[in-house]
């Protein structure tokens, strides 16, 4: 029994604050890690990477709204303003200054975190729909207003342009097939994942989760609630600020266009469909938004290319653009059967699929 | 010897098929029919499917059938990459004709790096430097190009003739110039750098820029700051919703501005959706309008009525003949490419650039054209149109390079 975490007892603290637990959970991890590094780069193909990229980048991006809205109870609608930050301060490092991508990239989400500490600082006087407001009022002030005007003028390229060949890498290796992009992307997940879940069970994270859960009470308790609210907002804009420079250096190209109030929209989506307050959730709803759409994608190629099919129906190949739109209407449903039949997110359909096999074959 | 003759046919059937399928030409189409920039996308992604159903019935790139990939991003960035990786590791096609500024430019380290020739619907003059981008063809007259020419046009039929502005004139006063762009839009954005720069030229005085974003349906606080400044003449560097949108505040306002508008805010739906506030308004054309008359105008409408027949005539706009240009040139340069034995990307590339005064788009009201190694813009010849009684008309065109010889090298790649 002790391949399975049932049943398992532990004698030290350090046994029980183990990530993995038991010889089980250590196969199942390395297994996904083989499966990760060696796997799906060997075996997947260009296309499935690239769209694996994008699943991590969503990931990256996500992280810090579920930090904010799942565990810190702070809701935001302009995460977007904070990638868009460290993708432009880490392009902006690196064509004017020369400054290593790595180094770019740890600034980018520190410009990240001290931009979103300020758009944070409401937060400690309005909750709620108000706060809302104001990090909608990021997203705008940011995107609209400060880059366009501003931060794309520095060095006269205009608001969008293109990163020379050669000017991403890690120290000799050069980032510029979608596998390189790949392998950056798996480690910046691991990494920020890592660092997100022993935050979330330190002092920090237990004050982070008594402020979404009743920030008076909380404070009654002694936790300081401007400060770990700032320190949230901080955090989840450094993992915003790496996502943006992760996602410029992987396209070797910025634009406003890739940072607007839609993509702000959509993470929130991401973590409500893959389950507010959960790790696996961000890795759920990322999955679910990226891989549906490439799925209807891939559906619609079939029906519309597919001799067999147009030879059955004629009329698809002219419902290519009017099935676009069904296409639209169809990942929208899927979001709200989702949030219909299970509200609370992958991730607890997942837990209970956990749970139920930990519990085999004697479940009851 | 009934199943070895079943076998047979079976293996004869596999080849024909697999010599079929190695006989087609794949291409790949991304297109916005519901995004931000739909309201010009929907028309010309039928123009393109329309356009390469016509090539194909009369023989394909030599012989060889095209099969279009067709596909709507939405003008999302993240999903125009991975719809064009999947063109190009999935589907595996031979060029792709490409939309958006934002998607285009965004993708263009990408394309160069796979050399996979990219024939955008975005005409900015950043595409146009072979040095920066070598895989990148425009098939229009390019929106700096076109942006320079639109305000020269002005200056010279207007500002310096028309009586509405000989007070002005007659006072020594400098026109006053001022953009209504979505700032944060690559496409709005691309030509600003070359107006200004031409309007500097020109001896004007420049305002703010206004910020208008691509699906506004509210322009009143731009039009009353451009109001403020005592703006002469606008450029609208958006799409035909949001310039009309402008058009009826300018009008609404009394702001007596003179308007300019860059090739996707202009056609035949401005009039419609602007109504009197759009008449005397300036446009750039890239082709013919779907009204007019022009050589193709048979080929086209049949092919209209034929694969669409439920979209009313009267629905049609440019956009649909700019798809028969795209469509075209792409065709053009896989020919010759496949001419040569040479029917991938360098190959198209190399094709594209043996262009030489090719008059092919002549017959949609395109220019001739002419693309070398060292420099991709299409052409030098803007093609001015006025709203003169509810109707686009052309009024002018005027070749820039014969126009400022001295300036034309320097402004490749602006």
């Amino acid at each position: 029994m002790s391949y399975r975490p049932c049943g398992v007892y532990h004698q030290y603290y350090k046994q029980d604050h183990a990530w993995w637990q038991t010889k089980f959970v250590w196969g199942k991890m390395i297994l996904l890690l083989f499966t990760v590094f060696y796997i799906i780069p060997q075996f997947a193909g260009m296309y499935l990477i690239s769209i694996a990229n994008v699943v991590g980048y969503t990931i990256l991006s996500a992280i810090g709204v579920q930090l904010l809205i799942g565990y810190c109870g702070q809701v935001t609608l302009g995460h977007a303003a904070f990638l868009a930050m460290g993708a432009y301060t880490c392009t902006l490092l690196m064509l004017q200054l020369h400054i290593p991508y790595p180094i770019a990239m740890i600034m980018g989400g520190i410009v990240g975190g001290l931009w979103s500490v300020l758009f944070g600082l409401p937060s400690a006087r309005v909750k709620g729909f108000y706060l809302i407001m104001t990090t909608m009022a990021a997203q705008f002030i940011t995107v609209e207003f400060f880059i366009t005007q501003y931060v794309s003028q520095i060095g006269g390229r205009g608001v969008a342009y293109s990163i020379p060949p050669g000017t991403v890498k890690i120290g000799p290796w050069m980032i510029k097939s979608d596998m390189d992009v790949y392998y950056v992307m798996v480690i910046l997940v691991i990494l920020c994942i890592l660092v997100m879940a022993n935050l979330l069970r330190s002092k920090v994270g237990r004050a982070w989760i008594a402020i979404r859960d009743n920030d008076i009470a909380a404070e009654t308790m002694g936790v300081n609630i401007v400060f770990y609210k700032l320190l949230a907002f901080f955090v989840a804009g450094f993992f915003g600020g790496v996502a943006g420079a992760f996602w410029t250096s992987s396209l070797a190209a910025v634009s406003p266009e890739h940072f607007h109030f839609g993509w702000s929209l959509w993470l929130v989506g991401v973590i409500l469909i893959g389950g507010v307050g959960s790790i696996h959730g961000i890795i759920y709803g990322a999955m679910f938004m990226t891989l549906i759409p490439e799925g209807l994608k891939f559906l619609i190629f079939v029906l519309t290319q597919n001799p067999f099919f147009v030879d059955l129906m004629p009329f698809l190949p002219l419902l290519l653009e009017k099935f676009l739109f069904v296409k639209e209407a169809a990942f929208g449903l899927a979001i709200v059967l989702f949030l219909i039949f299970e509200p609370n997110g992958i991730s607890y359909r997942w837990w209970q699929i956990k749970n139920y096999f930990n519990l085999w074959p004697f479940s009851y | 010897m009934r199943i070895k003759m079943i076998v047979c046919v079976c293996f004869v059937l596999c080849f024909i098929a697999s010599w079929a399928i190695g006989q087609e030409v794949k291409l790949g189409a991304l297109q916005d029919t519901t995004g931000a920039t739909s309201d010009v996308g929907k028309d010309e992604a039928l123009g393109v499917r329309e356009a390469t159903q016509y090539f194909n019935d009369i023989g394909g790139i030599n012989g060889k059938k095209i099969r279009l990939f067709q596909y709507d991003y939405g003008y999302r960035v993240p999903e125009a990459i991975t719809t064009y990786k999947r063109f190009r590791d999935y589907d595996k096609v031979a060029m792709v004709l490409g939309w958006g500024t934002g998607d285009t430019e965004a993708l263009s380290p990408t394309v160069n790096a796979d050399k996979m020739p990219y024939l955008s619907s975005s005409f900015s003059g950043h595409l146009c430097d072979p040095k920066k981008t070598p895989y990148n063809f425009v098939y229009g007259t390019d929106y700096s190009t076109n942006a320079r020419g639109a305000i020269t046009y002005w200056f010279e039929e207007v500002w310096k003739k028309d009586p509405k502005w000989k007070e002005l004139r007659d006072k020594g006063a400098k026109p006053k110039f001022v953009c209504f762009i979505d700032t944060a839009s690559p496409y709005a954005t691309a030509p600003i750098k070359a107006i200004k720069d031409q309007a500097t030229i020109l001896g004007f005085d420049i305002g703010p820029d206004n910020h208008v974003g691509l699906t506004a349906l509210d322009t009143k606080s731009q039009v009353i700051a451009a109001k403020g400044f005592g703006a002469n003449l606008v450029w609208h560097g958006n799409t035909t919703m949001s310039v009309s949108t402008a058009l009826k505040d300018a009008y609404a306002l009394g702001l007596g501005a003179d308007h300019i508008i860059n090739n996707w805010g202009f056609d035949e739906n401005l009039p419609k959706l602007g109504g009197p506030a759009s008449e005397g308004a300036i446009g750039l054309l890239g082709c013919a309008l779907f009204i007019d008359e022009y050589p193709a105008k048979k080929r086209v409408l049949d092919y209209t009525k034929k694969l669409n027949p439920g979209v009313p005539l009267e629905n049609r706009l440019i956009r649909t003949v700019q798809g028969w240009v795209k469509v075209g040139m792409a065709v053009e340069a896989m020919k010759r490419a496949d001419k040569a034995g040479q029917l991938n990307g360098p190959g198209i590339k190399d094709a594209f650039e043996t262009f030489k005064d090719w008059p092919g788009l002549k017959e949609y009201g395109g220019q001739l054209v002419t693309l070398t190694p060292t420099d991709h813009r299409y052409s030098s010849i803007v093609r001015v149109a006025r709203v003169i009684k509810g109707k686009p008309q052309t009024v002018a065109e005027l070749d820039m390079r014969a126009k400022f010889p001295d300036k034309w090298a320097a402004w490749l790649g602006y």
